[in-house]
């Protein structure tokens, strides 16, 4: 069994109320301004990055943390698992580098999947910041870059070998130098190095940013280090969550899901304890890890999706920092798809990780009923690779993302990223960049799962190659066996389906899409709250007159009469 | 860069020209949520005349009359004798807010009428799961798809197919809407489908007022895109009924010549131009402000500066570098989750670039679920407002701590026509000062750092990302609690010092008179920049040019008045974002790409981002163009220096809370007005005028220079 406790040992109680005597103004100051330093860093990354996947799609996270690698402020618009996860890479970092080791100008990195965000593209960077001499604070950024070698595919795989390469954590800078050796050895292993060193590079420009940023503040406030800063956001966040735990009833719930996998389903079981200000979580009876797909999922991400739907539920606006991990206790057996060993292949692990927040709000739903979302589409992530006279050597990401989950009070959105954050690619910087034409990008009627509130509906992308030559489109779609569940009698939402040139497509290694080859993602919808009956007949003709659920459907599941005009 | 030529010498002669004709007056007038503000200046003795009236928000020209008449007669003046009007107005901004524009439809591409459902599929508060979702402008049942599709090179993939457009033009007639926004994709590379669905629908449904993605807004991206031109169709018939409204009221009133609109890129256009294109109106109020400021800066030989304008629920900051505003081609409006970003709208109009954050007079404070203490961005607006205003108010606020804490007079607030409520400010507070555990001056002098927090902590980022030091900078403050809050901030970010402008409540209509004719114009032209691609680049440039040349004459600019600014979006090829890049030279085919060109896009992206990427090759986005006639010289006359040494008179004293002296002390309070120019004022201190005081710290010097401006800087600077 893995264990992840809290970062700094036990907190007492007493120690919680000696605590709060701090000046309420004057930490909201100052916190506030750690917040404002990784938003800056945010921004920063989205204009000096390079490839679509951090530009475009703002597949990457910011974190800043003390002095022991703990988190303390995460850029808002950051996906929330990675800023869970950074903390955690950067104190396995530290256990390599240990912090007497470290001077002003080192980067440390690593993109292994067991000490960082669980699958090789997800690059980790950080740097430590010092003040006087003194190291008090790390900077850290995890992005998903361009290519890091390996295979073309996604799904298919044996290993993590066949995934690419991995670097294990070491010097990326050395007191303000590039490391040469890891600097080359990282470009020999991709195909686009320009794209993967551009963004890597760009991050610690963001980082030098940022330090700087770091000791302005110290300086104004007249601050050794942020260690008295730090007790106190912790100890105030971990004191909030642990107030709206206790007002939970103590007790056992429980929820099982089963998923589409890869060519074979799998099945996640979560036990929730809720005792006094505690939260335990245990995967135990989950599906074994696969050796045929990279579905696989590290116990990091694991661990940093289960503690999400818990923030959502009962602290959604206190910046998120370690503090707020440590009443939850996530453990998962050892050799399970949720906790895989080395050397699984994990590349695809969102195919897992997207399942775990439904089956914790499932687990909540009786304890939480007005807090627990339903289960989304999630996301389709296709990628174009190849090169073509015209456009040139291109490698373009897109994640068309589905429909969310209805909540008790309100629909679920129009296809929009969940339980992660990014944008999608516009369709005209992909038509700048490569030889495809997206002919469609649409909602899908009915797509969306019935329900007293309904779930967002699905979208579809139809991609027509013009290439002179075969090109690589690899797709990963899920729900297309499982749709997103609903709650409370809600139904699900639509599966999902890929077509190429008129046939299904059941298996996913990387396609050859030919020129005039036809190929269309049908992104699922989300699932339904409540019995759709109940849903009130005024907002089901509003849906059949907005086309997002179809005359017969308001007829057959919802029980209403609609005569299309 | 280029300097300015200073055209002072043209001006002159224009003036004469006025002059002989009798019109030497020129108008000024902003209509904001709260009053509309008015300038009248007479061009030969610099005279000013204002007037603020409530606005009236259902006939908007009630209030614009009323201000006309008023200060015509006021001044002696008739109507032949003014020779220009110009205009800023919120009307835009609140339909778009309030959702209250007109019924508009989209035509676009088939497959792609659900991007402006889908958008950029990003969430802007990734916790908060009650968040609700961005709705368009235009809803399904308004939007019909036409056959037809360019690629990005701009060839035609997909003819145009007649029978859709048909299709389109009998749902919209049956429909019944007022407005139109065409939106096909890769327009902005080739136009001729939009345009020939354009020509059909001006045969059609001439009525109609149909606003094409390609002139609105001629960028990549069709989101962005699509969203620019929707808002604009949104706001186009009533924008027309608006300004045709105006301008015939102000006929009607004996005015004469042409009446101008001010664009939030603080260029001036006139009627026909602006309602054509509204949504270049969106900010013209906040541009007008930033133009004051620049102006009063000028005054003072002061041309780097912050201009910050703190009302009663915003405040908005924005960097002024050698004169000139720090500009945006993106915003977000009308924002559904108070001021958080990406829950707006955005659109890509050019812009002068300010920062809003919800931290007024009104915000309101409170307290969170960590025992914190928090200010706005909710805030109490003008009804009930504060609790000191006494109208059933009851939650403290910004305006109820600056009272508690000394720095308002409650005898004296809007020049004495409205008394404060101490006791109503003090209950208020103490509620929260009960919840924090903190006595009332505490609780007080809390909300006072953390609004003036929030602001310096947006000011921070908004100067450092243009890659600027606030030491270097000056604060201009305005706005009815600017100067109350002026000293705190400037002190924090180790500001130069600040300037509080004489007069600071008619602020932004004084900077509508200091506007030049402008207009901003964009074209997406995507190449590697090689030096044989330079030549295409002069090409775009020239016809951006020719538009230019139109639209000044338009405006009545005379050709050799006009001056022209090229800049491009530019990266480093493969980079997902451009920075925006001025060009110094006037013909691009003529400069050495290596020894000139690429090493002043370094130089530029090394001062914003600590390092460039200098083997790779370099990427052209987009060409802008920025077309400007003369600025019109203002020249405020000049107080009488008083007498060396002359008393300054004291008009009472009150304690006030310096934090830098450790508590109340007691401070000389000044009335504004009745401080001779050249007199000097150790702090601490406060001065008080009609609509605003302004706080010298124990620490800062104040001057009151020869326009009456009140330049304070500090003991240490």
């Amino acid at each position: 069994m893995t264990r992840v406790g809290p970062a700094h040992g036990t907190t007492t109680t007493l120690a919680l109320r000696s605590a709060s005597r701090v000046d309420p103004v004057a930490l909201e100051v100052q916190w506030q301004r750690l917040v404002t330093i990784v938003d800056e860093m945010d921004t920063a990354t989205i204009r000096t990055s390079f490839s679509s996947i951090v530009g475009e799609s703002h597949d990457f996270g910011c974190v800043i943390m003390d002095e022991d690698g703990a988190g303390l402020a995460q850029a808002q618009w950051s996906p929330p698992q990675f800023c869970t996860m950074m903390p955690i890479t950067t104190r396995h970092m530290l256990r390599k580098f240990p912090k007497k080791m470290l001077r002003p100008g080192d980067v440390l990195i690593t993109n292994d999947p067991w000490i960082g965000s669980t699958h090789l593209p997800d690059y980790n960077v950080v740097s430590p910041v010092f003040h006087r001499g003194r190291l008090v604070a790390f900077l850290g950024t995890v992005a998903h870059v361009s290519d890091v070698g390996g295979h073309r595919g996604d799904l298919e795989a044996v290993d993590v070998f066949q995934e690419g390469t991995r670097v294990l954590p070491t010097f990326f800078y050395r007191e303000g130098r590039p490391v040469e050796l890891i600097h080359e050895f990282i470009a020999a292993n991709c195909r686009v190095p320009d794209l993967v060193l551009g963004d890597l590079n760009a991050i610690v420009g963001t980082h030098r940013i940022a330090g700087r940023r770091v000791q302005e503040f110290l300086g104004d406030y007249a601050l050794a280090d942020l260690r008295a800063l730090a007790r106190e956001i912790m100890t105030r966040s971990e004191q909030a969550l642990r107030q709206a735990i206790a007002a939970l009833p103590d007790g056992v719930s429980t929820c099982e899901m089963s998923a589409d996998g890869y060519l074979e389903p799998f099945t996640l079981r979560v036990r929730v304890e809720v005792r006094g200000s505690d939260m335990y979580f245990d995967f135990a009876g989950s599906s074994p890890q696969v050796s045929h797909a990279a579905i696989n999922a590290a116990f990091n991400m694991t661990y940093a999706t289960t503690v999400y739907p818990i923030k959502c539920m009962l602290a959604p606006r206190i910046p998120n920092n370690d503090g707020l991990v440590r009443p939850l206790h996530v453990t998962a057996p050892e050799g399970s798809i949720v906790n895989c060993t080395f050397p699984a292949p994990v590349k695809a692990r969102a195919k897992v990780m997207k399942h775990i927040p439904p089956l914790i709000f499932g687990a909540l739903a009786p304890l939480l009923p007005d807090e627990v979302i339903a289960a989304a589409g999630g996301i389709f992530p296709f990628h174009l690779s190849g090169d073509d006279p015209r456009y040139g050597t291109f490698s373009v990401h897109v994640l068309p993302h589905g429909g969310t989950g209805a909540m008790r009070d309100a629909d679920g959105w129009l296809p929009v990223a969940y339980p992660h954050n990014s944008t999608i690619t516009p369709v005209e910087v992909v038509e700048l960049q490569c030889p495809v034409l997206v002919l469609r990008k649409a909602l899908i009627p009915d797509t969306g799962g019935p329900g007293r509130r309904r779930g967002g509906p699905g979208q579809e992308f139809v991609l027509k190659s013009f290439a002179s030559r075969p090109i690589t489109l690899t797709i990963r779609p899920d729900l297309m066996r499982y749709p997103a569940p609903g709650l409370f009698g809600g139904m699900p939402g639509a599966p999902g389906e890929v077509w190429l040139n008129g046939a299904r497509v059941e298996r996913f290694p990387p396609i050859e899409f030919r020129p005039g080859d036809v190929c269309v993602l049908r992104v699922p919808g989300g699932g339904g709250v409540g019995v759709p009956r109940e849903r009130e007949p005024e907002r089901v003709r509003r849906d059949v007159e907005m086309g997002l659920v179809t005359p017969r459907a308001a007829r057959d599941i919802y029980g209403v009469e609609v005569h299309e005009q | 860069m280029k300097k300015r030529s200073a055209p002072a010498a043209r001006t002159i002669g224009r003036r004469r020209e006025q002059e002989r004709r009798g019109a030497r007056y020129r108008f000024g007038f902003d209509i904001g949520g709260t009053f509309t503000d008015f300038v009248l200046i007479d061009t030969t003795s610099g005279r000013v005349e204002t007037y603020k009236t409530l606005t009236t928000p259902v006939e908007p020209s009630r209030a614009v009359r009323e201000g006309w008449r008023t200060l015509l007669e006021r001044v002696g003046v008739s109507g032949e004798q003014v020779d220009s009007a110009i205009h800023a107005t919120t009307l835009i901004t609140n339909a778009l807010i309030e959702r209250k524009g007109a019924k508009a439809a989209l035509i676009t591409t088939e497959g792609f009428s659900d991007v402006l459902d889908t958008q950029r599929e990003m969430r802007y508060d990734i916790y908060d799961l009650h968040s609700p979702p961005v709705e368009p402008l235009i809803p399904r049942t308004l939007r019909w798809e036409v056959k037809e599709r360019l690629n990005n090179f701009g060839e035609v993939v997909e003819p145009l197919d007649e029978t859709t457009i048909e299709r389109a033009i009998e749902g919209l007639r049956h429909a019944g809407v007022e407005a139109v926004a065409i939106c096909f994709l890769h327009s902005y590379k080739n136009p001729m489908h939009e345009q020939r669905v354009g020509a059909r629908l001006a045969e059609a449904l001439p009525e109609l007022a149909v606003s094409l993605s390609h002139e609105v807004a001629p960028e990549v991206r069709e989101y962005e895109r699509m969203s620019t031109t929707v808002a604009n169709a949104y706001v186009q018939p009533l924008a027309q009924r608006y300004v045709q409204r105006l301008e015939r009221d102000l006929r009607e009133g004996g005015f004469q010549r042409r009446m101008y609109l001010m664009l939030s890129s603080g260029g001036i256009t006139v009627g026909e131009t602006a309602t054509k294109l509204p949504i270049r109106m969106v900010e013209s109020g906040p541009a007008a402000g930033v133009l004051a400021a620049i102006f009063y800066g000028e005054q003072l030989k002061v041309r780097d500066l912050v201009a910050f304008d703190m009302g009663g629920t915003t405040a908005k900051m924005c960097l002024v570098k050698g004169g000139q505003p720090a500009r945006a081609h993106a915003f977000e409006i009308a924002r559904v989750h108070r001021f958080k970003r990406g829950s707006g709208l955005p659109v890509r109009v050019p812009a002068i670039e300010l920062i809003e954050i919800g931290a007024g007079g009104g915000s309101i404070a409170w307290v969170d679920e960590m025992g914190l203490l928090k200010v706005g961005p909710q805030s109490s607006g003008a009804d009930p407002g504060p609790a000191c205003y006494g109208l059933g108010g009851t939650e403290p606020t910004v305006t109820d701590a600056d009272l508690l804490l000394g720095y308002l007079n409650p005898d004296y607030f809007l020049g004495g026509r409205m008394r404060l409520d101490i006791a109503g400010a003090e209950r208020a507070m103490n509620s929260l000062a009960d919840r924090l555990g903190l006595t009332r001056t505490e609780a007080a002098k809390g909300v006072y750092q953390i609004v003036n927090e929030n602001m310096i902590s947006a000011t921070r980022v908004h100067v450092a990302e243009r890659g600027e030091d606030p030491r270097r900078l000056m604060l201009l403050a305005f706005g009815g609690a600017g100067p109350v809050h002026a000293y705190a901030i400037a002190r924090a970010l180790k500001m130069r010092g600040y300037i509080c402008p004489a007069g600071a409540g008619v602020t932004s209509a004084l900077g509508l008179l200091t506007a030049p004719a402008a207009f901003d114009f964009a074209q997406t032209h995507v190449t590697p920049l090689r030096q044989h691609t330079l030549a295409d680049l002069d090409a775009v440039f020239a016809k951006l040019e020719t538009q230019g040349r139109e639209r000044l004459t338009e405006a009545g600019v005379a050709a050799t008045e006009m001056r022209f600014e090229r800049s491009v979006d530019i990266r480093h090829r493969g980079q997902g974002h451009e920075i925006v890049l001025e060009l110094p030279w006037p013909i691009l085919a003529k400069v050495d790409l290596d020894k000139d060109l690429r090493p002043h896009f370094y130089k530029r992206y090394e001062a914003l981002y600590g390092h460039a990427h200098r083997h790779l090759e370099l990427e052209v986005m987009t060409c802008r163009l920025r077309a400007t006639g003369p600025r019109p010289v203002v020249v405020l006359p000049r107080a009488e220096r008083g007498a060396h040494g002359a008393a300054i008179v004291v008009k009472g004293r009150r304690r006030a809370y310096l934090s830098d002296n450790g508590g109340f002390t007691d401070v000389p309070v000044y009335d504004r007005v009745a401080l001779p120019s050249g007199a000097r004022i150790v702090g601490p201190a406060i001065v008080e005028e009609k609509d605003s005081t302004a706080v010298i710290g124990p620490d800062a010097v104040a001057r009151v220079d020869a326009y009456r401006n009140l330049v304070v800087t500090f003991a240490d600077g």
